[in-house]
């Protein structure tokens, strides 16, 4: 989801539109929801692979709520494809909110229950602190962002420090760690889990109850397929974008969001016609796998598991 | 030269032209359905509506709505004017893309939507139609009207070629102009008008003057389909690639319209040419592309009647040259093909020089009739290049190469092209012969009655030029590629030369065309 809204964005960015107030907080409130469910994921999976079964399901039942609601909002639990340019594919549904304020406590009780379960365990401290130190320069110099760049004391966010969308309508911290090691990036999500949930508290007050989720312009949203069946204004529109695609004016954008990992790029090239002259996307994992060289270099065989799971890397991201 | 600006672009003009025209010339399109470079000014459809924002201004009254007295009162607003009737004139300033004349763009789509069908799915316009391109362009609104559109007559049969959809037709009569001007035929004309507007045949006559797909490409719309290319093809999946027609001595400037993934043609369109066929093409020149894939030869083969079998194409060469060194050079017969490119034909003409023959003929085909409007008299495209490439000497004709042949004088000969199907009775004295060999793209006379026929490529699959009735030589570009082991003629005629133990010369199309003339050279 947060790839979906990132593309959408560096798209409109060429375009020079906004889509509707409404969108902007849906998107942001569906891109938290994936963030919580990326970092516990992440968090119990590390836990798991350091012998601790229990709390990787206990967590991962926390995603699975998540994806209860993703599903009835986007018809998937993972494989969303509900971005659109200039919009959304269908707008919240009728229960959407009521969804997440229920949802919202249950994520506080988990967290707490994670800590609970984890953070006084002699060994699970033992393989995690002072494992897979990243410093500040390293972080810096390997061009890491995310998660992993702030638990080694960087506090760049993309949200705070380039808001985009309405971030800047939202009180929220941006947790750093200090010593760069296994710990810090798990206490890291951890936290940023509880920051999440507070925009995500924000946003569902903020967020109009009605009104459009798409830009109104059918040379960049597809329009009603009812129309498109019976007016000819509708069928044209939508021949056009699917036979020649849409149409972005020539020029090109960097447009930068933050991502489960870290700082998501989409650099386009557009040579005003509908198909992009080129795309280059700067994926977090990328930069965040190649400092883990650094991490690992000088430890034991054994800490590459906990610390490769504290990195999160996404196989999609590195593959190019 | 005077100029004036359109859009802060200077724009030079000749005295006389319009707005549209100058440019048209430079490059720029002001949006327009009515008006087209080659037929006059009709000024109909006002999608061209511009703003000459210097110099008095004409006001024109209307009815605007009041926010604050909440009513409709008038006020004015400024008069627009078709750029394609508007004519240049010194430093006045034109404006096709001011808030006035957007709107007056968006409401003049509009309007030609309100009762358009529902088609583009089923139209073979789709892909290529002005109505589309200038909705997303210059209108990008959702229909605002709620009642059923009216209905008009579908699918009209005009006659053997063009069928009519009045709903899709937004009466820019660029079709009855081209009929009228072009064609010289005033066979269409409107009837009625508003939404009771449609295009009719006049009273007991069909659309079937030789120049009715004209009217098909001139529509700007799905309005007229060609018969011949109606629900064939969708024309995003066709590539274009450039030709001469093969029609007549006039060559016609081509776009060849095929599709990569069936390596098929399914359309010509003419391709602008100011000094040879402007805008147009005849409706028999159009049809040429169909040759392509009919009755080709696709396999060597050897002996004649019932004995008649294929043959591999080293063997063709091997079993031809065998024959020809059998018949004494002065004795044998080079016929070149008007219907062949300069190239081809050239490379036969060495061979003869390389053999010491010197009986050259011309074979061309025959049963045309040409019209001063394009049509030339002569229906081969390159009889002019034929006969460059024989060094300006006069080629015999056929029946000439009869007549010597019943006299002795001929006893062997090597021909270019399939001559024409008609041909095939007066050929027949030839099968007395035994070396007779036909390099030809297509079955015909000349094949029927060769004792080996060795395929070579047709015209679609070749680059070459043809030398057109005003001694202008056209090149022209290969769009597919040949049948597996089938070579363009001048490459076979070099294989041949080898197995005859001579050399042309030539290795590849540019050392060949050093031979021809430095006109020739200058198209290529
Ligand atoms: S004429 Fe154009 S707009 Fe009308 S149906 Fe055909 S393709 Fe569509
Ligand atoms: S049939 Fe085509 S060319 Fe003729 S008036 Fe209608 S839209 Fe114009
Ligand atoms: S193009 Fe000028 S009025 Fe139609």
């Amino acid at each position: 989801m947060l790839n979906n809204v990132g593309w959408s964005l560096a798209v409109e960015k060429l375009l020079q539109i906004e889509v509707p107030e409404r969108c902007q907080y849906y998107r942001v409130i569906l891109g938290e929801l994936s963030r919580i469910a990326d970092h516990f994921t992440c968090n119990g999976a590390s836990a798991m692979e350091l012998g601790a079964f229990t709390p990787f399901l206990w967590l991962l039942k926390v995603r699975d709520w998540v994806w209860d609601i993703l599903e009835r909002e986007t018809g998937a639990r993972m494989t969303h494809s509900f971005g659109r340019i200039g919009g959304m594919a269908a707008p919240p549904t009728a229960s959407f909110k009521d969804d997440v304020r229920q949802l919202i406590p249950e994520v506080h009780k988990v967290v707490k229950e994670t800590e609970i379960m984890l953070l006084r365990n002699r060994i699970f401290l033992d393989r995690m602190q002072g494992v897979g130190v990243l410093t500040k320069e390293q972080a810096l110099s390997y061009g890491v962002t995310g998660p992993v760049a702030r638990s080694t004391g960087i506090p760049y966010d993309v949200r705070k420090d380039h808001p985009y969308m309405v971030y800047d309508r939202f009180d929220f911290d941006v947790p750093i760690g200090e010593d760069g090691d296994n710990w810090d990036r798990f206490m890291v999500r951890l936290e940023e889990i509880r920051q999440s949930v507070r925009i995500i508290e924000q946003a569902i007050e903020q967020m109009p109850d009605d009104g459009p989720i798409n830009v109104d312009d059918p040379r960049i949203v597809y329009p009603d397929k009812d129309e498109v069946y019976t007016t000819i204004e509708a069928t044209i529109a939508h021949f056009k974008l699917v036979m020649e695609g849409l149409r972005t004016p020539k020029g090109e954008v960097y447009s930068f969001t933050e991502g489960g990992n870290g700082e998501l790029g989409f650099h386009i090239v557009s040579d005003g016609s509908g198909t992009p002259y080129r795309v280059r996307v700067r994926p977090p994992c990328w930069y965040n796998l190649a400092a883990s060289r650094e991490m690992l270099l000088g430890g034991m065989i054994a800490d590459i598991i906990p610390t490769f799971g504290s990195v999160n890397m996404i196989g999609g991201e590195c593959d190019r | 030269m005077p100029k004036f600006t359109l859009d802060g672009r200077e724009i030079s003009f000749d005295p006389g032209e319009t707005v549209m025209e100058a440019a048209w010339r430079e490059g720029i399109e002001i949006p327009h359905y009515c008006w087209h470079p080659g037929l006059s000014v009709a000024a109909n459809c006002r999608m061209c509506l511009v703003h000459v924002e210097s110099g008095r201004q004409m006001e024109m009254p209307q009815l605007a709505f009041d926010e604050k007295k909440g009513e409709y009162v008038p006020t004015t607003k400024p008069k627009l004017q078709p750029a394609c009737q508007l004519a240049a004139a010194e430093d006045i300033v034109v404006s096709s893309t001011n808030d006035e004349v957007k709107t007056a763009q968006a409401s003049v789509q509009e309007f030609l939507l309100l009762n358009h069908p529902v088609d583009c799915p089923i139209c073979d316009q789709a892909g290529e139609c002005k109505l589309q391109d200038y909705y997303y362009e210059h209108q990008a609104t959702l229909k605002r009207k709620l009642t059923e559109p009216v209905h008009k007559p579908k699918g009209v049969r005009f006659g053997p070629t063009i069928i009519y959809d009045a709903e899709r037709c937004i009466m820019c009569t660029r079709c009855i102009r081209v009929c009228d001007e072009v064609a010289k035929d005033h066979v269409l004309d409107m009837r009625e008008r508003g939404n009771k507007n449609e295009i009719v045949l006049a009273p007991g006559r069909e659309l079937d003057h030789r120049y009715t797909l004209m009217t098909e490409h001139v529509c700007p719309v799905g309005a007229l389909t060609s018969q011949d290319f109606r629900f064939k093809a969708r024309v995003w999946f066709l590539k274009s690639g450039q030709g001469v027609c093969t029609g007549c001595a006039t060559g016609c400037n081509t776009h060849v319209d095929y599709d990569p993934r069936y390596g098929k043609v399914y359309r010509l369109r003419p391709r602008d040419n100011a000094d040879v066929n402007k805008y147009w093409m005849c409706d028999d020149g159009m049809m040429t592309y169909t040759r392509h894939d009919t009755d080709r030869l696709l396999m060597p083969t050897t002996g004649r009647g019932d004995e008649r079998m294929p043959v591999g194409e080293d063997e063709a060469l091997d079993l031809a040259a065998e024959k020809l060194k059998a018949v004494d050079a002065s004795k044998l017969a080079v016929v070149l093909s008007a219907q062949h490119t300069t190239e081809d034909n050239l490379a036969l003409a060495k061979l003869a020089a390389a053999l010491g023959a010197d009986q050259l003929y011309l074979a061309a085909l025959g049963g045309w009739e040409g019209d001063d409007i394009l049509r030339s008299d002569d229906n081969n495209p390159n009889r002019a290049g034929a006969t460059q490439a024989a060094g300006g000497v006069t080629l015999k004709s056929v029946d000439d190469l009869l007549a010597d042949a019943q006299s002795g004088a001929v006893q062997g000969v090597v021909a270019l092209g399939w001559a024409s199907a008609e041909q095939l009775e007066e050929l027949a004295p030839l099968t007395a012969l035994d070396g007779v060999v036909s390099l030809t793209s297509h079955v015909g006379a000349f094949p029927a009655v060769a004792s080996v026929a060795i395929p070579v490529a047709d015209i679609f699959e070749i680059d070459g030029s043809f030398v057109n009735d005003k001694s202008m030589p056209q090149a022209f570009r290969p769009v597919l590629a040949p049948p597996t082991g089938v070579d363009p003629a001048w490459k076979t005629i070099s294989a041949l030369a080898g197995k005859l133990g001579k050399d042309l010369g030539f290795q590849d199309l540019q050392s060949l065309r050093q031979g021809l003339s430095d006109a020739v050279e200058a198209a290529q």
